[in-house]
């Protein structure tokens, strides 16, 4: 019945991390592996040649020295809002903080987009089903989509067991590739020299970078560490290890699949299709129909993972962006049960599925255009144009926040990340001015929803403060 | 005896630690360790549904920080009940934690919300509190939402 004194009563606050270096490793390669080389080897490869590993080097040479800037930004500010946190600590500029994040928004619906039709297409190569049969094409994407958005909804997702099983699942893929590969070679199924051979006439320099501007929707993810900079265990050590260990090894991975890839199939074979051409090649001393089944699903779940971590960035996005009243307030609400921003999924779901869905009426009308596979483009534009951002802010902020512990990333090295972000950047532009549209499209929607909010927020000034 | 009331951040959680409070009697209970706990890899790792955000700049929200005020906000509640209050913010998956926490404290009791009734918590693989009740070292105390009491104390 004693009454306590104040200095006894008031107990200790404790505060416990729980992302290992190790972990945080896992979930960038888990991130960076799904997000492209299942869907778009073919493209890359049908752009430069049988040189196309050239461009997987570049392009993850350059997002790795973006990862370095990254790793330098998150030792200062660990916290979950990424590239739109450094740029408004460097800029203070709300335009362009607001336009970072719309930015980012977009990039990821195109990126669920995107690897949505590359799911079906492996879907497809395992049922059998025509990859011209638009409709069903369609519905199998939306399901997807609709599944993954449930799987969020739930909650699955928050496994770190899971995402590391998930990594393993998609590296043993990637290596069944790497194998065949290793046979071809030895059995001189094709003459090396492919590896240097290139398609077009024009400059090899041009053809890489072409070829980079198409593979680097490949290298994104890695920014999705910034998501679980909070809760990692000695960030200014664990990242830097993590994000560039990370996409050093996606870089051996990517280079060796390419390279095996070239060597056990023609060229003109891999051009505009999957890794399952690879498969097709049928040397390993197991019957294809088994393999196709095996590698297929393999690569589901690899372009699963990604979507949902896609998926579950976006949703955050969406989050944050309603939790400082930058959208409305009903993005805020979340599930009494599951926690899971249930307004946010089910709205990016949606929008995707919209996009999913406008894509498919305009195959079935006649023409060629494929929306998805548009965006995909645009969201390469939008990321190297904030990745060079990023790495320009984290010269910037040199000198302010800085402790015994900050990370400090190579000058020289950033100086040229957003050199190589710059050229692929222009080169993409250059090459594909129709992206300029989309680009200033998405722009001008920012745009509107940055005057409304501001208008409302003028507004609803007032009668906050009353309360 | 040393209790752990974990929140997470919702209405139902604060409701439940007054709901604790005025079941428990203060002479048995020398600690009472308020835990939430963020999960790093979820849509979003910790919602505070009890106190506005503080940061000012439009980019600084952190999840930590949002647990951190939650915690609070829920130790308050026994401000001058007479256990010792600790507060705690964990990373991870939220029973697991909570169930860890309860070890490293070697608490008595566990007391937490049940989340909402009907069909989701039945169908969805189970809620946190039903799987701190199946492994926790510890008796659990789950309160349910009361209806026609916002407070969650039962009327009268």
């Amino acid at each position: 019945m004693t009454t306590p004194d104040v200095a006894q009563s008031a107990g200790r606050s404790e505060l416990k991390r729980s992302i290992t270096a190790k972990q945080l490793y896992f979930y960038v390669v888990g991130d960076v592996l799904g997000s492209g080389i299942y869907v778009l080897i073919g493209l890359v490869a049908a752009a430069v040649g049988g040189a196309f590993w050239m461009a997987f080097l570049a392009g993850v040479t350059v997002a790795t020295v973006t990862g370095l800037a990254y790793a330098e930004l998150v030792t200062k500010y660990p916290q979950a809002a990424g590239a739109s946190l450094y740029v408004n600590k460097a800029f203070r500029m709300p335009v362009l903080t607001f336009f970072i994040t719309i930015c980012m928004l977009s990039a990821n619906m195109a990126a669920v987009g995107s690897l949505a039709s590359g799911f079906v297409r492996y879907f497809a190569g395992v049922v059998g089903m025509s990859e011209d049969a638009v409709i069903p094409a369609l519905l199998i994407a939306l399901a997807f989509v609709a599944v993954l958005t449930l799987v969020n909804l739930i909650g699955i997702t928050e496994s770190v067991v899971a995402n590391v099983v998930m990594t393993f699942i998609e590296l043993s893929g990637l290596l069944i590739i790497v194998v065949i590969g290793v046979i071809a070679l030895f059995q001189g199924i094709s003459d090396p020299s492919v590896l240097l051979q290139f398609s077009g006439e024009g400059s090899k320099a041009i053809a890489v970078v072409s070829g980079v501007s198409l593979a680097f929707f490949a290298m994104t993810g890695f920014e999705n560490a910034a998501n679980v900079a909070e809760e990692t265990i000695d960030p200014s050590r664990a990242f830097p290890r993590a994000l560039i260990g990370g996409m050093v090894t996606a870089g051996v991975v990517y280079v060796l699949v390419s390279v095996a890839a070239a060597l056990a199939v023609p060229v003109d074979v891999l051009a505009g299709n999957t890794l399952l051409e690879v498969i097709r090649a049928d040397l390993l001393p197991i019957p294809v129909s088994v393999m196709l089944v095996v590698f297929g699903l393999i690569a589901m779940v690899a372009i699963s993972n990604t979507t949902l971590v896609t998926v579950v960035a976006q949703s955050r996005i969406l989050y944050g962006m309603a939790r400082e009243d930058v959208v409305p307030a009903v993005f805020e609400k979340v599930h009494p049960t599951r926690r899971s921003p249930y307004v946010a999924l089910l709205f990016g779901a949606a929008v995707v599925g919209v996009l999913l869905v406008i894509g498919a009426l305009i195959q079935l009308s006649g023409s060629d255009l494929d929306v998805v596979d548009r965006l995909a483009t645009i969201t390469v534009v939008f990321l190297h144009f904030i990745y060079a951002l990023v790495i320009i802010a984290c010269l910037t902020l040199r000198g302010s926040d800085e402790t015994a512990d900050t990370y400090r990333a190579n000058t020289p090295l950033l100086v040229f990340g957003i050199v190589g972000n710059v050229v692929v950047l222009v080169y993409t532009l250059y090459d594909d001015p129709g992206a300029l549209l989309w680009v200033a499209g998405l722009l001008a929607v920012g745009l509107v929803l940055f005057l409304a909010q501001r208008l409302s927020t003028k507004r609803a000034a007032p009668t906050t403060k009353e309360h | 005896m040393h209790v752990i009331v974990a929140t997470d951040g919702s209405q139902a959680s604060f409701a439940a630690a007054r709901q604790f409070q005025w079941i428990a009697d203060s002479r048995e209970i020398t600690h009472v360790t308020v835990v939430a706990v963020v999960s790093p890899y979820a849509a979003v790792p910790f919602a505070n549904e009890l106190t506005e955000r503080r940061n000012t700049e439009p980019t600084d929200f952190s999840f930590q920080d949002d647990a951190a005020s939650a915690v609070a906000h829920v130790a308050a509640v026994f401000d001058g009940w007479g256990p010792t209050i600790h507060t705690q913010v964990r990373s991870g998956s939220p029973a697991a934690e909570i169930i860890r926490a309860a070890v490293d404290t070697g608490a008595g009791l566990i007391s937490l919300a049940s989340g909402s009734r009907g069909l989701t918590a039945t169908i969805l693989l189970g809620t946190t509190a039903s799987r701190v009740q199946h492994s926790a070292p510890c008796p659990v105390l789950v309160c349910r939402p009361t209806s026609g009491s916002p407070s969650g104390l039962p009327a009268g």
